[in-house]
């Protein structure tokens, strides 16, 4: 058993590096120099702590919204308003941070929970829908994120923005509330540990609680949940409210941890990503670790080669969706051939 | 077979020294060899996970042998692939249905070899190609309903439509009558003569000894993947097939005698009705008594209600008119977590889909509904150690047979995955039981455990409610059948001589008690 999840995990990872060369190899064929583009996309990440900083900085809030996203898909809710949760949950902080002036270490939580709680409703809403009327909570998820944004610009238009800015933002947030970074020369704040430390009461919550093993039954399907006797209708709308809490506070770290003041305009694309981290660690939360920094280390690798050869960044969404593409493949996965051949292979090296 | 003295035997199959074992280490088949000849009906006899389907697979080209040779028409043949399979003439119906729901008949059969017009799929010419099939081995289907709303029969039909499509010589059948009902059986019976007679070679694998006394003319009995006979039926009894097959004698738990009229009355349901739902499911004006420590048995052809019962009885629906109790609580407007907490317990018909959860493992599975017993938590938390020497503990007494309580549901044979469902039902000392169709595709061993385990949880006071289509087990373990036709009960007979004749009328409306 455990040797066949580690098969798993190593023909991920197998394809997340065949696929890397796959685009990258012909791409950096282009340029003059491709082997400097390789280097400088496989390894420059890794050169500078700053640039380090920046993996683990931009893996933070995906780690978070995949969280959300691994426990609404776990308990069977394809529901995908993290993208407007995570929003939301930015939206309130920054309010919260500005309206209500109290001591840090009252009001950075109390700012972060008013985030989360607000920011539910983006996930919440399409739950409920989903158990009174049947509509689906992949389309009414998709469709509120669209409604979050609009509110929030609404709100940042007429009530947040400063008029002395010349762009679209909020007031400064007072210092003593933005999260001071951990490690210098990088922006690592708090919220990463945070972030890891939900990772793993996650993945408790999911395989060593009474209520997790409720979620993991209902996410089977409904017949045998229903044999049971467990109320599925109310665990899934819980979930999603929680999940939608994650995905929000994700935003009120994000928004505490690397800006000064309230500037997004749409939604950051941070809760998409979390998607992407789920699929990638197959839905278990402690996966969702090296995925994420997986996905931070490609970013930054693209934005290396962008500056530095005019490589066009799109080149990562590529990487991206074609890792997805692989992963997705059960049919690759469940190939008795492919698996014999890592399983294997791991047995021979272990004698 | 009297054939067999002219016309001299002509293998068909050969299967030389053939030996599987999978990556993990388990041995599914060692040195098997033995012929299968060519105009023969071949039963291959075995307990669940004796290799009888692990073989079948290799002969189709799902699997492949680790060991030995595979001879066809007297030629070594690799069959790399069942489209090897196929082009030599051997086609498989699977125990679980290969057939696409969404699709229509005849998109199903032409999956795969689609014939074309230009780049789009010539529809109508696959649609002749069923009808012409259907004719040619007159197995009655409409090539253009979709197969998710055909019966179960019917997909076993067109499942073996597609089986016979590419001028098939060889025809694999696993335990294609656990799904049926005995009539269905019996047509199917009719039709695989017919296809023997035009000179189809057919396997069938079964754990039912008396329909493979009637179809059959040849046995091979494999036991923990050995043959262990291999012979002409005729001359074998049936106490011997059975000692081969289980490698014991099977003593038949039988039921207990004993005077029930004062027990006290468990469940007791009055004039209800359920008319919403689909008509299989709908029932009406159901009147029905279970005293402790008695089995009810109720009996019908499929759809008559049945099914609706139930989902009465365990809280799946709620009644639109009449009255249930529980042991005297009025139970009308109770959810099924009311049902399970006031001492119900459920077997239900299918392990895979409603009674467990294939892809978690067998701890989650087993432990699923007692989750939240104090016993097996610290707060919030599980607590997983109790949980696997619980699981262990149950895989013992009811002997399942499996790798370990990690392993997930669905790597276990059905005959132990329903072991284990039982056991988790079982097991929570319930005051009321509903089993439905307990045994279904499952072996004689793991039956007679299951009947076992019924008659000793119903001589310590529990009420059961058994729904099944095997007559033979209904009549073996019920203290009174009622017999359902058309969403309502027809009759309620004491078991006291009961044969399937005297409940044949009854179950097809003939008759109605006065």
């Amino acid at each position: 058993m455990i040797r066949a999840a580690f098969a798993s995990t190593a023909i991920t990872a197998g394809f997340c590096l065949f696929v890397l060369l796959v685009v990258l190899v012909p791409v950096a064929l282009l340029y003059p120099e491709p082997g400097e583009v390789l280097s400088r996309f496989l390894l420059g990440p890794f050169e500078k702590t700053r640039y380090m900083g920046n993996i683990v900085e931009l893996a933070t809030p995906s780690m978070l919204t995949a969280l959300a996203v691994v426990l609404m898909f776990r308990c069977g809710a394809f529901n995908l308003g993290v993208e407007g949760s995570f929003f939301l949950g930015g939206l309130t902080t920054a309010a919260m941070v500005l309206w209500m002036p109290l001591p840090p270490l009252v009001g950075i939580p109390l700012a972060l929970l008013a985030g989360a709680i607000v920011g539910s409703l983006v996930c919440g809403i399409p739950g409920i829908l989903k158990a009174t009327t049947g509509a689906s909570e992949l389309v009414s998820s998709l469709m509120l994120n669209y409604a979050a944004v609009f509110i929030g610009l609404f709100v940042l238009n007429y009530y947040l923005r400063d008029p002395t800015a010349a762009m679209l933002s909020s007031d400064r947030f007072p210092a003593e509330y933005r999260f001071e970074s951990l490690i210098p020369r990088t922006r690592i704040h708090i919220g990463s540990i945070v972030a890891v430390v939900a990772c793993i009461i996650g993945a408790i919550y999911l395989n060593r609680t009474s209520q997790g093993l409720e979620v993991r039954i209902s996410g089977t399907g409904n017949d045998f949940s229903r044999h049971l006797g467990l109320n599925s209708v109310a665990l899934n709308i819980r979930i999603q409210v929680i999940g939608g809490m994650i995905a929000a506070f994700a935003g009120g770290i994000e928004m505490l941890g690397l800006y000064s003041r309230f500037t997004w305009q749409n939604t950051t694309g941070n809760g998409w990503t979390g998607v992407i981290v789920a699929i990638i660690a197959r839905d278990n939360p402690i996966l969702i670790i090296p995925a994420a920094l997986f996905i931070g280390y490609l970013q930054v690798g693209g934005d290396l080669v962008s500056r530095a050869f005019g490589v066009p960044t799109e080149i990562v969404s590529l990487i991206q969706a074609l890792v997805m593409i692989c992963v997705t493949s059960v049919a690759i996965f469940q190939h008795p051939a492919l698996r014999k051949f890592v399983q294997g292979n791991r047995g021979e090296a272990a004698q | 077979m009297t054939g067999n003295e002219t016309t001299p035997q002509k293998a068909l199959v050969e299967f030389r020294e053939i030996g599987k074992t999978y990556p993990n280490g388990t041995v599914a088949l060692r040195n098997v060899s033995f012929q299968v000849i060519e105009g023969d009906i071949l039963a291959v006899c075995g307990e669940n996970g004796a290799g009888k389907s692990t073989l079948m697979k290799i002969l189709a080209g799902i699997e492949q042998p680790t060991q030995g040779t595979i001879h066809y028409e007297g030629r070594q043949k690799r069959i790399a692939d069942p489209n090897v399979a196929g082009d030599m003439g051997i086609g498989m119906v699977h125990q679980h249905f290969s057939l696409i729901r969404s699709l229509s008949v005849a998109e199903n059969l032409a999956l795969g070899q689609e014939s074309r017009r230009g780049l789009l799929i010539d529809r109508r010419a696959a649609a002749d190609r069923v009808r012409e099939l259907a004719q040619k081995f007159s197995l009655d289907v409409d090539p253009n309903t979709k197969v998710g709303s055909l019966s179960v029969a019917a997909q076993q039909k067109v499942e073996i439509l597609k089986a016979l499509s590419r001028n098939t010589r060889l025809l694999i059948l696993d335990e294609p009558s656990a799904v049926l009902t005995p009539q269905e059986t019996q047509e199917l019976f009719v039709q695989l003569r017919s296809l023997r007679a035009r000179g189809v070679t057919i396997i069938f694998i079964s754990h039912k000894l008396h329909e493979v006394r009637a179809l059959a003319n040849r046995i091979t009995v494999i036991r923990s993947g050995e043959v262990v006979e291999d012979g002409v039926l005729s001359e074998m009894s049936d106490a011997a097939i059975s000692k081969l097959v289980m490698g014991v004698d099977v003593t038949r738990a039988s039921r207990n005698q004993r005077d029930l009229s004062a027990a006290a009355p468990v469940v007791v349901v009055k004039k209800a009705t359920v008319a919403t739902g689909d008509a299989d499911r709908r029932i009406d004006a159901i009147d029905l008594t279970i005293r402790a420590g008695e089995i009810l048995g109720i009996a019908g052809v499929d759809g008559s209600g049945q099914e609706g019962v139930v989902d009465l009885l365990c809280g799946n629906v709620q009644p639109d008119e009449g009255d249930i109790a529980l042991l005297g609580r009025p139970m009308a407007l109770a959810t099924t977590l009311d049902w399970r907490h006031a001492g119900m317990a459920h077997l239900p018909g299918d392990r895979f889909q409603i009674g467990g959860a294939p892809q978690m493992s067998l701890v989650d599975n087993v432990m699923a509904g007692s989750h939240r017993d104090r016993q097996f938590t610290r707060g919030p938390f599980l607590r997983v150690g109790a949980m696997v020497a619980r699981t262990n503990e149950l895989i013992k007494t009811f002997n399942v047979r499996c790798l370990g309580p990690r392993e997930p549901l669905n790597s276990l044979s059905g005959g132990n995955a329903q072991k284990l469902v039982a056991a988790r039902e079982f097991s929570s000392n319930p005051k009321f039981l509903i089993v439905n169709q307990p045994t279904r595709g499952i072996d004689v061993a793991a039956a007679a455990m299951i009947h076992g385990e019924l008659l000793r949880l119903s001589q310590n006071g529990t009420a059961i409610l058994l729904v099944t289509s095997d007559l033979d087990e209904l009549l073996q373990l019920s203290d009174r059948v009622a017999v359902m036709f058309d969403a309502r009960i027809a009759v309620v007979l004491e078991n006291e001589g009961l044969t399937p004749e005297r409940l044949g009328p009854y179950m097809l409306g003939l008759e109605k008690a006065s």
